[in-house]
């Protein structure tokens, strides 16, 4: 017998280029399918559910509120699903004694490392994107006037690589059953910590991800909404994220062994432009203050062309005397309305009335002693103006308040307001003009005349002058008396009698 | 003789000795957190995150190296388990708690107890369903819950459910029963079949 043999066919190069690629790719696929963050995103997605997506939907549909939580929010859900899964994939090769089978392939170390990481950062960019499409999506569907805010939601997206590059640097270098977990809550500690440094508005630890405007003035609904919002902290943040992740993913080639003298080279470059970046972001993080309108402006990364006011058509009701808001803030409308309606149809066309009721934004402003002081951003007062500046208690910040309650709130400051408007107040007022105040405010639906209003808090709702009529006195007897009168009647007599009685001119015996 | 042998092979091959290092370096962190002066919120968070790290680090000795073989000529692997799990628990409760000795330990070490044991629970129920390796992700995920549920203290709606224990008040019935509930249900899952060994999966350090 013979033996044939046949010369193996040759087989057909590839050029190294494509085949390293096609090899990189089928690797990234496999490493896809064998990745620990694939089963991290019922954990990643449930928190995000209970963190994210249920406060973010609480809040009104305004873009900027719902973006500033997103990234927040987010970037906590992430950071340990991410970072855990990141370090378990890192401590693979170790954990499963694999290290010596590994070491003779022939891709160099640093580029087969590179893959698991990638694929991890991948699952997480995934389940990530699709939370941002949902919170986005409705938002979409519920606000009335603006868009999507892509820079907060940027940032919250580099902070993926960047902890999943944590993670496994720590998991390469520290491989062992205990790496993962204490590594993830490592990440979660200097995330807490980082908030817990920052004191004031020029703390550089404000480049923390987490933080989205200045910390101590918390979630500011106003911002952004009458003025662009500043990309600054941002901008710092992203050039944060992205040198940590670059100088991470260069120790992974510095070890000897790790790749050619080239590769070392280049990845210890890699590292220092990576922490020059890192440094430098904290470093403009530190030089950046609030600006007036409760957003951090960074001198350096600023554009001026965002310190101009944003053109909008204001969302106008059809009240006696129209109510218009920022069309951001239009879901305020209907309810805010309905409640100033009552006494608006008392006074539209009086002398002293407004023409409109038109809502500012605030100005925030820090101070050493009182600390964050939030005022409203109306023309300054002088000669009488056919307009009332109005401003809804939720751009104070504070605690979050439903629709009914802000109405309430806006009815207790803007009320006595406008009614002072038409019959003249102050501590000179006569009896009469205080009981025809409080028979308008009684007419209105608002039986509480005393001085038994909210205490005007520092920086919060001014609640104005109260009438300050007593149950019991005259005035008071004269202001039921006079409420008590048919619409019109009470009307024809303001017409014919207000200068008289703005004047101090007529008695509470006058009064019909 | 055999039987100290056999529990300290037990305690090499499960990284014991590790895990009393990491305990021990979380109640040194924890006493050098509580020398720092926090405001509300870091004084509820920074003791629960000390308190997860020493849970998940009693829960990473779960993980068997041996696997199927071990689980079929172990004999004495249903008692060793929880013995060495609850000597460990002990250990970081007692370890954490004095570390909060003479200092503003948020709960005292009352919480202390409730909070390593219910998370604890939480690894052993995950080792039993994920696998040990994966042990750490549901006491992980759980952290991240209950420092956010004590967010909610502050920036209602409150979080208050019993389940979230660590945000309820210092002594809460509900929260403890919870917390204990468990850790019981745990040790028993760990005496019952242990970790979850999955087929296929190679042997790990």
């Amino acid at each position: 017998m013979t033996a044939v043999t046949t010369a193996p066919a040759p087989g057909r190069r590839l050029p190294a280029v494509a085949g390293t690629g096609l090899g990189m790719l089928r690797l990234l696929r496999l490493e896809l399918r064998h990745n620990a963050m694939a089963w991290l995103l019922p954990v990643a997605i449930g928190l995000f559910w209970l963190i994210t997506y249920r406060r973010d939907m609480g809040m009104p549909p305004m873009w900027n509120l719902r973006a500033a939580g997103l990234q927040s929010g987010t970037v906590v859900d992430f950071a340990i699903p991410v970072t855990g899964a990141a370090a378990w994939m890192g401590s693979r090769e170790t954990r499963r004694r694999v290290a010596d089978q590994v070491t003779i392939t022939a891709r160099a170390r640093w580029a087969r490392l590179l893959v698991p990481w990638a694929a991890t950062t991948i699952w997480a960019m995934v389940a990530y994107l699709g939370c941002v499409a949902v919170v986005y999506g409705v938002t979409a569907h519920q606000a009335i006037w603006g868009g999507p805010l892509w820079w907060p939601a940027g940032v919250a997206a580099a902070s993926l690589p960047a902890f999943s590059a944590l993670g496994f640097v720590i998991g390469t270098f520290l491989p062992s059953r205990f790496t993962a977990p204490l590594a993830a809550i490592a990440a979660f500690f200097i995330i807490a910590l980082s908030t817990e440094l920052i004191h004031g508005g020029q703390s550089p630890w404000q480049v923390s991800p987490i933080v989205t405007g200045p910390w101590d003035l918390g979630p500011q609904a106003s911002a952004a909404t009458f003025y662009p919002f500043l990309p600054d902290l941002s901008i710092a943040q992203l050039m944060l994220l992205a040198g940590f992740t670059l100088a991470l993913l260069g120790v992974l080639a510095l070890p000897p062994g790790a790749g050619s003298r080239t590769a070392r080279t280049a990845a210890a470059g890699l590292t220092g432009a990576g922490l020059l970046a890192a440094g430098t972001a904290a470093g403009l993080a530190g030089t950046g203050t609030m600006d007036a309108h409760g957003m951090i402006n960074i001198p350096a990364l600023h554009d001026a062309a965002n310190d101009r006011p944003l053109q909008f058509t204001p969302a106008c009701s059809d009240t006696a005397i129209p109510v218009c808001l920022n069309p951001a803030y239009a879901s305020y409308l209907t309810v805010t309305a309905n409640a100033l309606a009552p006494l608006l149809s008392q006074i539209a066309g009086l002398p002293g009335a407004p023409t409109r009721i038109v809502q500012v934004g605030v100005t925030v402003q820090e101070d050493a002693r009182e600390g964050i002081i939030v005022r409203s951003d109306s023309p300054r007062r002088g000669t009488p103006q056919p307009v009332v500046y109005l401003v809804l208690p939720d751009q104070f910040g504070g605690p979050a308040m439903t629709l009914e309650q802000t109405a309430d709130q806006v009815v207790a400051a803007y009320d006595t307001r406008l009614v002072a408007r038409i019959t003249g107040d102050g501590p000179a007022a006569s009896p009469a003009q205080n009981a025809v105040a409080a028979a308008l405010l009684l007419a209105a639906g608002q039986g509480k005349l005393t001085t038994d209003q909210p205490p005007s808090a520092q920086g919060g709702l001014d609640t104005g002058q109260s009438p300050g009529v007593a149950p019991g006195t005259p005035e008071y007897a004269a202001a039921e008396r006079f409420a008590a009168l048919p619409k019109a009647t009470r009307r024809t007599w303001l017409l014919q009698h207000l200068a008289a009685l703005r004047a101090g001119k007529i008695t509470l015996a006058q009064l019909p | 003789m055999t039987g100290a042998r056999l529990v300290r092979l037990y305690a090499v091959c499960r990284r014991v000795p590790f895990a009393v290092l990491a305990i021990a370096a979380c109640a040194i962190g924890l006493r050098l957190a509580l020398l720092g002066h926090w405001d509300d919120y870091g004084a509820l968070q920074l003791p629960l995150l000390f308190e997860a790290a020493a849970a998940v680090s009693v829960v990473a000795t779960v993980p068997s190296p041996f696997g199927e073989q071990e689980r079929a000529a172990g004999r004495w692997l249903p008692l060793l388990r929880p013995a060495v799990t609850v000597a460990l628990t002990a250990a970081a409760v007692g370890l954490l708690a004095a570390a909060g000795t003479g200092a503003h330990l948020a709960g005292g070490a009352l919480d202390v107890l409730r909070n390593i044991a219910g998370i604890t629970g939480i690894g052993l129920l995950c080792a039993g369903a994920l696998g040990g390796g994966l042990s750490w992700t549901g006491p992980l995920g759980y952290l991240v819950a209950a420092v956010y549920a004590l967010y909610t203290q502050w920036h209602p709606p409150a979080l208050t459910t019993p389940w979230l224990w660590p945000a309820r008040p210092p002594r809460d019935v509900g929260g403890e029963l919870c917390a204990g509930l468990v850790f019981a249900c745990g040790v028993v899952v760990l005496i019952v079949r242990g970790a979850r060994d999955r087929p296929g999966d190679p042997a790990e350090t």
